[in-house]
């Protein structure tokens, strides 16, 4: 299946999580979701759980967490 | 004033205080309902005590307090699934919080139909979803939807709705769904429209997905409420579509959603959302808590297979003892293991417990040989290489680099036995890989497969008690040349 994650097009394996399609579009980014230095969220503004389950056309937007 | 007579007075008013808004001047004739759900909990138990001791203290304060789960109870969390009844922890902690309902999510099917009609059996509620068809199958047919009431005037309805994948079936083994029929939930559901008319509140419980729920929003305006599952969304604040209320609570019990309506004349008047972290609640229902320890403490997962002599980390390591375990099991040349069915990134240094294998490997898929030629393997490679266009499949018994042509797509495979030479083309080799890439990659193949009686699960424990102990430091048995 094809999701979007920050503007770029997967084509991941069906029953793919987040952190799936994020190791896809970068090994970095991965490292750093799980590390929660960055966060994925859904087109409505959401944040999703890095194993939350993706579906056709989904589209992700990672970005960094705030500094405090 | 005497001071028996000022503590009950002081009763009265709190008493009357927390009875909720239906009881206060200028609210006649409106109901207050919490609904508290869940969604995604795959058998993560921890949080079950906290949820039973809010959901008692609620009922305790509202007349009107539902506790429902949007899918997916089940996957996640061996103590519940990796035993000989699976599932049965679950379903028994949730009866103990009082659960009145749950849709049907993808991974309610992993333990099989016949283990998912027992604990259908088991549980004190019913689970729901208007698109599954099991005539013809083991699964006993789900009701669609389910009515709960709020004292004698007003009525809930509940559909429940599964997502579909591209293939049109749920994301589960397809050995689990034999006999089920899938219809798409979003037009399915537009045929319960009438729900609305009759009990006036209609609200979709669903395992869709945050996109589908959108979509079902914008097709049926008649949904005061969806309930949703699947994508492991946390919704904070409150979002509307078309003006239907959509509602998830993230996953692994992490967030439970409190959403509290007002209904007057049988209509949803006010709809407030509340999300509220585990980790910020401190009671616990204790009779519960124990029952959580009990089902923790299965002695059964704490016994050690195997020693790690240095930490485990990444696909390459993982993958490649998984494959080692599944080529010493059944005595075959080659052995793969998906990217996807590596369920942890990492195995710490030190003991490595059945609880550590069944984290990494939580599937039950067993394994399937094959006896395939070396085209035939190459296709297999190509196949998983180019779903992401990166290494996909870890091996045992060979290795192999990837060389791909200028879009990045898989050209040809060079693959290269334990001595380095190049596989013989003019024979077969037995090759095993589980059911669920045998079923779900298009690769090349005479032989159709033979699934052994083992899960690649199963190999690991055997492998782990035979060598004792484990190195995987720095393999790396697949690479690219781009």
């Amino acid at each position: 299946m094809k999701v979007n994650i920050n503007s770029r097009e997967i084509e991941i394996f069906r029953g793919a999580t987040v952190q799936d399609a994020v190791m896809a579009f970068s090994e970095r980014s991965c490292r750093l979701l799980k590390k929660g230095e960055i966060l994925a969220f859904d087109r409505f503004g959401n944040p999703t759980e890095p194993d939350g389950e993706l579906t056709e056309g989904q589209i992700i937007t990672l970005k960094k967490t705030k500094k405090t | 004033m005497n001071k028996h007579y000022f503590l009950l007075l002081a009763g009265i008013f709190l008493f009357f205080s927390l009875r909720g808004v239906a009881q206060q001047p200028g609210d006649a004739g409106v109901t207050e309902i919490i609904i508290l759900h869940a969604n995604d909990m795959h058998a993560k138990i921890d949080n079950l005590s906290k949820l039973a001791y809010l959901a008692d203290s609620l009922r305790k304060l509202h007349p009107y307090v539902f506790l429902v789960a949007a899918g997916d109870n089940f996957t996640g969390n061996p103590v519940v699934d990796m035993i000989p009844d699976k599932g049965y922890p679950m379903i028994d902690l949730m009866n103990r919080c009082g659960f009145n309902l749950s849709c049907i999510g993808n991974h309610e099917f992993d333990m099989g139909q016949e283990l998912l009609n027992k604990r259908v059996a088991q549980a004190k509620f019913p689970f729901i979803s208007c698109n599954i068809d099991a005539a013809g199958a083991v699964l006993k047919q789900p009701r669609p939807y389910v009515v709960l009431n709020a004292g004698k005037d007003i009525s809930l309805a509940f559909l429940g709705i599964l997502e579909l994948n591209d293939q049109g079936i749920p994301d589960s083994h397809p050995s689990n769904l034999k006999g089920l029929k899938f219809t798409n939930g979003l037009a399915k559901a537009r045929e319960f429209s009438w729900l609305k008319e009759k009990y006036g509140i209609l609200i979709g419980l669903t395992h869709l997905g945050i996109e589908d729920d959108v979509k079902l929003a914008d097709s049926m305006p008649q949904f005061d409420l969806i309930i949703g599952g699947h994508s492991h969304t946390v919704i904070e604040k409150p979002m509307i579509e078309n003006g239907v209320m959509i509602l998830q609570a993230g996953a692994n019990l992490k967030y439970i959603g409190k959403t509290t309506i007002k209904v007057k004349n049988g209509k949803v008047v006010d709809r407030a959302i509340e999300l509220i972290a585990m980790n910020s609640l401190k009671n616990v229902n204790t009779e519960i808590q124990s029952l959580i320890d009990k089902y923790n403490q299965n002695e059964e997962f704490s016994k050690v297979v195997g020693v790690a002599e240095v930490p485990m980390t990444g696909y390459d390591e993982l993958g490649s003892l998984m494959c080692d375990a599944m080529t010493n099991c059944l005595k075959i040349d080659f052995a793969f293991q998906n990217k996807g069915g590596i369920r942890v990134l990492s195995l710490p240094k030190g003991d490595i417990t059945l609880k550590n294998i069944y984290q990494l490997d939580p599937f039950g898929n067993k394994v399937v040989v094959f006896n395939l030629n070396p085209s035939e393997i190459q296709s297999l490679i190509c196949y998983a290489f180019n779903i992401e266009k990166n290494i996909d499949l870890q091996v045992s018994g060979m290795t192999y680099t990837v060389k791909t042509n200028a879009d990045g797509s898989c050209k040809e495979v060079e693959m290269l036995d334990p001595s380095g030479k190049p596989l013989d083309p003019s024979r077969d080799y037995s090759v095993g890989i589980s059911t669920f890439v045998a079923v779900t990659y298009l690769f090349d193949h005479r032989d159709p497969g033979t699934a052994s009686p083992s899960t690649s699960a199963g190999c690991l424990i055997d492998y782990l008690k035979e060598v004792k102990k484990v190195n995987y430091s720095g393999i790396r048995r697949a690479e690219i040349l781009r």
